[in-house]
């Protein structure tokens, strides 16, 4: 049965080669060359367990008991074939998806961490997000569009549920490099490599599609990398944050769509680093932020090590708090954090805390 | 029929670009990202270049005076030539992939033989399909044209349609409630397939009857566009 599965999804790449595919392909083949994919780290929202994924290997380690979890997949083999592109925990905790190049998103029980659902998705993915009530688990694939998938009454014991995704709204022919929902449920931001942040009203039928956009943050000079939410107890609503190929964090209001205050971090970096490992490279590879506190962290492809930002809310600016550095050789570094700790992700996994 | 030695690409006696030296290819990608610069947000969208007697200076902004109407695939800009005497002061863009169609050429021309009207109109080469929030705030525009699309027939390259249920999506948002999308082709499965993404997307509703026989605009349509004069 899995198998089939699997096949059926890799069948349409092969007939259904259009131009674009062509181009997608390509340009994939050059990158894979220079490129693996990067080593992503999530950390579940009460710090029971820590994912890693490298390659197309997905670790859990539990530090409650702390031990290695065994994934229990029904495919037996291992549980992705391909680079795992996205990982993300579910802000209640009782879920955590995985997905990647092989064009499979894999839904995970943190308490049982068995699979409860495999999707297939027709194209490779880039993104996912978790609903907040655990409900909904969203994809984005390589061709710009964003699938939903509803997991209704989940629970561990079950029998795996392989439910068809609906696709739910799309960014045209872009790469969608970030998935993110905001801390009231309310909205779906999706972010993509042409520049644009588009925050869309989550609906109550998903499975009608995201027909509502909110509003499109546009300010960005270059793809947008990465998106987080700034959560506090007096701004519930969230403040988005998100860092991009031109080397800069910008906050806005997803509201109106305003920029608020954008930070030149690749600038910043830049001025800390005698020794500049390949010129202007600057991107800002990821930012993160702690629930209930207005620091951002953010990882400067340059930099070794790790800026943190300071929000001001009343004043919506964003500045610069700290640069914590480490002898550490890295390419691209992830970073996830909860409770006052961030973990660094490099070719071992290494921990730094600030207090 | 003597033609002007400077240049033999103008019409002598209209002053307006001749098409047969604007050979333009069929269709142009719409996925390659060609070099034409995207404004920042609609907030960058220069309006003094564009129309120059509508806002004289870039600093003294009008917001009451935004663009309104956007032609998209306005390929030589017939529609806008046309509109532009029906609606003298409403500000309008006509939106156009290939580069080899120099409307903007035309619409000087117009301007130059015409003084006075054509102030309201202009062009700009740019993938609306990706960067129509660049250029439009949330619901500023009143009307958008959708004349003769490409019909992208074969299945693989519906996703390339320029009215498909994802784009409408962005189409709602730059549109104001009440806001009007014209479409007209003369492939009929086109046209099916354009009617049934707006009947089954939440956001737009069918005109009635009555209202299309009182909308001016319509009456355009029937009305062939003057392509060129050859």
């Amino acid at each position: 049965m899995e198998e089939y599965r699997v096949e059926e999804c890799e069948h349409d790449d092969n007939n259904n080669k259009t131009e674009e595919d062509t181009q997608m392909v390509e340009s994939e083949q050059n990158n894979k060359d220079v490129e693996v994919a990067p080593a992503l780290i999530s950390v579940h929202p009460t710090q029971n367990s820590v994912a890693v994924a490298v390659g197309s290997d997905l670790r859990v380690f539990n530090f409650l008991e702390d031990c290695a979890v065994t994934l229990v997949d029904e495919s037996g083999g291992a549980s992705h074939n391909d680079s795992i592109r996205a990982i993300k925990y579910g802000a209640n905790g009782k879920l955590f998806v995985s997905a990647g190049d092989d064009k499979l998103v894999k839904v995970w029980s943190t308490e049982s961490w068995r699979c409860i659902s495999t999707v297939c998705s027709e194209k490779k993915v880039s993104a996912v997000a978790v609903g907040n009530d655990g409900f909904h688990v969203c994809f984005a694939d390589k061709f710009g569009v964003v699938w939903v998938v509803n997991l209704p009454g989940v629970d561990g014991a079950e029998v795996p549920l392989n439910k068809k995704a609906v696709p739910f709204l799309a960014h045209y022919c872009s790469i969608i490099t970030s998935l993110e929902f905001s801390p009231d449920g309310r909205f779906i931001i999706s972010a993509d490599r042409d520049f644009k942040i588009r925050v869309t009203i989550f609906p109550k039928k998903s499975l009608d599609g995201a027909h509502e956009i909110q509003s499109f943050c546009l300010g960005h000079m270059e793809f947008v990398s990465c998106l987080a939410f700034i959560c506090t107890s007096d701004c519930s609503q969230g403040i988005l944050v998100s860092g991009g190929g031109d080397s800069t964090v910008r906050m806005w209001d997803i509201i109106s769509g305003s920029l608020l205050d954008t930070c030149e971090v690749g600038a910043k970096a830049g001025q800390l680093n005698s020794d500049s490992i390949e010129g202007n490279c600057s991107t800002v590879t990821d930012i993160c932020t702690i629930p209930d506190c207005t620091l951002v962290a953010v990882a400067i492809q340059s930099l070794r090590g790790i800026m943190l930002l300071c929000c001001d809310i009343p004043s919506q600016t964003l500045s610069v708090a700290k640069v914590k550095t480490a002898t550490l050789i890295t390419i691209k570094t992830v970073i996830n954090s909860n409770k006052g700790w961030f973990s660094l992700h490099v070719l071992e996994t290494c921990f730094i805390t600030f207090a | 029929m003597l033609e002007n030695k400077a240049n033999p690409t103008i019409n002598k006696s209209t002053g307006l670009p001749r098409k047969r030296f604007y050979r333009a290819r069929a269709h142009s990608n719409p996925l390659s990202d060609s070099h034409f610069p995207i404004p920042l947000s609609p907030s960058h969208v220069d309006h003094s270049l564009r129309y120059p007697q509508l806002f004289p200076s870039s600093d003294q902004f009008d917001s009451s005076k935004k663009i309104q109407f956007v032609d998209i695939g306005c390929g030589f800009g017939g529609l806008k030539i046309s509109l532009s005497t029906l609606f003298p002061e409403t500000p309008m863009i006509g939106m156009e992939l290939m580069d080899k169609v120099t409307v903007k050429e035309r619409i000087l021309g117009s301007r130059v033989a015409n003084p006075g009207p054509y102030q309201n109109i202009s062009v700009v080469r740019t993938n609306s399909m990706k960067y129509i929030p660049n250029y439009s705030e949330k619901g500023q525009l009143s009307k958008m044209f959708f004349l003769f699309p490409d019909p992208h027939f074969k299945e693989k390259n519906h996703r390339r349609r320029v009215i498909s249920c994802h784009l409408l999506d962005e189409y709602a948002y730059v549109l104001q409630v009440g806001g009007i999308i014209y479409t007209i082709t003369d492939v009929e499965e086109l046209g099916e397939w354009m009617k049934s993404c707006l009947e089954n997307h939440p956001m737009f509703e069918a005109l009635s009857e009555k209202e299309l026989d009182a909308d001016h605009v319509v009456k355009l349509f029937w009305v062939p566009q003057p392509k060129d004069k050859r």
